[in-house]
């Protein structure tokens, strides 16, 4: 019970770092972000090439991953995403659905379809009233809480923050101000980006990494991001963890349910509070 | 609007008929019958998405659910209830027909991203039941098949009959979404897509109609999932998977959302590229998201709708009409 409660928070923690993007781009530019798990499962492979072939240290690959990451968002922000502001829901879905199947066809062609390994960089646990927490995971929650509270500072303290909290109220009156809205959406999309690619990062050695590592995920997460409410940034911290740890509890006792429990909680949720997009 | 919505007299429609039966029979030479079945059985299943999607504007993420409700009901009522393969598509039909309206109950309040993400929950669900908690009777992982497919003149185990047999059925899937879009009804479902906001003002229960049309959606698409388990005399979960939804929505806007024909062409177009393109093109992926990305920004209105644009070109300068058609959507 100790360890499905561990695996729920550290589930909860990758999806509260992916979720933050698409909670963040669905609830200010009315966008279903399906490009967002390239930067996910680009980060996760950076970093086992960097790993693996390069030698260089997991820290460092990390870095170098969510960089790349970073570079890999603002493109698709620029070239793509920037054309489809105020569009209908259903091209930008396309658009973004047809850059997912891009750069997925792109990581095929430069690492293969195989499945690459990738161990656990700290490898060693604590042990603690007789159960043994692999430390690495324990790392990968205190981040997600980091993160989360560092997603709060930023959103409340800078003025690029509270820009963006405003426009997720209200974008036009943002706009009446006479504040380029565009330019933060884009900050929020690089920024989303980012911490998709830390979630990719951290999940990496936990999971295996193949092409298609991030489209299962987005799934989950869009269940998250629903549930919690888009745009909603502390719902999203809630509804990861919940989920997280509905997901994982439900999966030791009924392994084969555990990813529906999530969609039925979605669905439940979105029953009794309709969301208007 | 105004062309669609013309009383199309009987000799177009045959004419209509006829074009459709010819375009695929001359695929067959190319193709063989066997893949044509497999198009023809996409594009009903295109066809029903249309419905949905070009004809309503909800963007459904889970329309394979009702495809393989049809599909597995279809191989399970062969396997257990009957050995009328004419009475297990019927079947398939009112299953879809079922689940189309317990979760059309719900889906349909829902708008735009809601909409397609709760679809997609559903298909999800569907897809789970089949593989684990009724994997006794589906068969889980291994899929299904099924021996009883034939009944005097009606043989699923030959070829040709398939062929044919898929190929009247799309015709007649044709004509039944041909008079449902025609209809007043049809006019209403596409103000519903335009501003479903104002059509409730008139005094329509929007939700209502909505949930007629995801039933006649699914049951569509149920039959097609019919079609799929009688063509292969085999069914497997993937046949409602969540991941291969996108190739219905992809085709259905190749083609050029809300127009019948536009339907047809796109499942062609997307059957193509899907079946032979990686024989010789190893990165059709690639391929697939940057004709996406064209279609987004450049031609809106897919394949069909450009040409119905180019058509109308020609023939407002042939005879030098000062009235600018507009583009019917």
């Amino acid at each position: 019970m100790i360890y499905s409660i561990m695996y729920g928070l550290t589930i909860g923690a990758i999806f509260y770092l992916i979720s933050i993007g698409l909670s963040l781009t669905f609830g200010t530019m009315r966008v279903i972000n399906f490009a967002h798990t390239i930067t996910y499962t680009i980060g996760a492979y950076i970093l086992a090439a960097s790993v693996n072939h390069l030698g260089i240290p997991f820290l460092w690959g990390g870095v170098l991953a969510v960089l790349v990451a970073a570079l890999v968002g603002y493109c698709i922000e620029r070239f793509i995403i920037r054309r489809l502001y105020g569009e209908s829901l259903d091209y930008t879905f396309i658009a973004t659905f047809a850059v997912f199947l891009i750069g997925v066809d792109i990581v095929k062609g430069i690492w293969g379809v195989y499945p690459k390994p990738l161990s656990d960089p700290i490898g060693r646990s604590i042990n603690f009233m007789g159960f043994a927490f692999p430390m690495y995971r324990i790392l990968v929650i205190l981040l997600a809480i980091l993160v989360f509270f560092g997603v709060e500072l930023f959103m409340r303290k800078t003025m690029v923050g509270k820009i963006i909290r405003a426009a997720l109220d209200n974008k036009e009156g943002v706009l009446c101000l006479g504040i380029e809205v565009e330019k933060y959406f884009s900050i929020v999309f690089v920024l989303g980006s980012i911490l998709a690619a830390i979630g990719g990062v951290l999940y990496a050695p936990i999971t295996a990494i193949h092409p298609y590592m991030g489209l299962n995920i987005l799934l989950l997460c869009f269940a998250v991001v629903l549930t919690g409410g888009m745009g909603n940034l502390r719902g999203t911290f809630f509804a990861s963890f919940g989920l997280g740890m509905l997901m994982s509890i439900t999966g030791r006792y009924w392994p084969a349910g555990s990813e529906i429990v999530v969609f039925m909680a979605m669905a439940i949720m979105l029953f009794f509070r309709p969301i208007d997009v | 609007m105004g062309k669609q919505l013309a009383k199309t007299s009987g000799r177009k429609l045959a004419l209509e008929v006829v074009f459709l039966a010819a375009v695929f029979l001359l695929l067959v030479p190319f193709l063989g019958a066997h893949r044509v079945t497999d198009f023809a059985i996409f594009c009903i299943t295109v066809l029903s998405f249309d419905l949905l999607y070009g004809y309503m504007g909800g963007l459904s993420l889970g329309h394979l659910l009702y495809l393989g409700a049809g599909a597995y009901a279809t191989g399970l009522s062969l396997r257990y209830l009957t050995s009328n393969p004419l009475l297990a598509i019927v079947f398939g039909v009112l299953a879809a027909c079922v689940v189309g309206m317990a979760a059309g109950s719900v889906v349909v309040r829902a708008t735009g991203a809601c909409f397609s993400l709760i679809n997609l929950a559903f298909n999800r669900v569907g897809w789970f039941l089949v593989m684990s908690p009724l994997k006794s009777i589906t068969g889980g992982e291994n899929g299904l098949s099924i021996r009883n497919l034939s009944l005097g003149l009606f043989d699923f185990r030959d070829s040709t009959f398939r062929f044919l047999f898929v190929l009247v059925s799309l015709i007649f899937v044709f004509l039944l979404l041909r008079i449902i879009t025609s209809s007043s009804y049809g006019v209403l479902l596409r103000s519903i897509k335009e501003n479903e906001k104002r059509v409730r003002f008139l005094g329509y229960n929007t939700y209502f109609y909505k949930w007629i049309n995801f039933v006649i959606a699914a049951s569509v698409a149920g039959f097609a999932g019919a079609l799929t388990a009688l063509n292969y005399g085999y069914i497997n979960p993937n046949v409602l998977d969540v991941n291969s939804n996108p190739g219905v929505v992809f085709a259905c806007l190749i083609g050029g959302p809300g127009r019948l024909y536009g339907a047809i062409v796109g499942g062609i177009i997307y059957m193509l590229i899907t079946n032979l393109l990686p024989i010789y093109f190893q990165r059709w992926e690639l391929l697939l998201g940057v004709s996406l990305l064209l279609i987004v920004f450049r031609f809106r209105e897919g394949i069909w709708g450009s040409l119905e644009t180019l058509y109308a070109r020609i023939t407002t300068r042939e005879n030098a009409n000062p009235l600018k058609k507009g583009v019917s959507k």
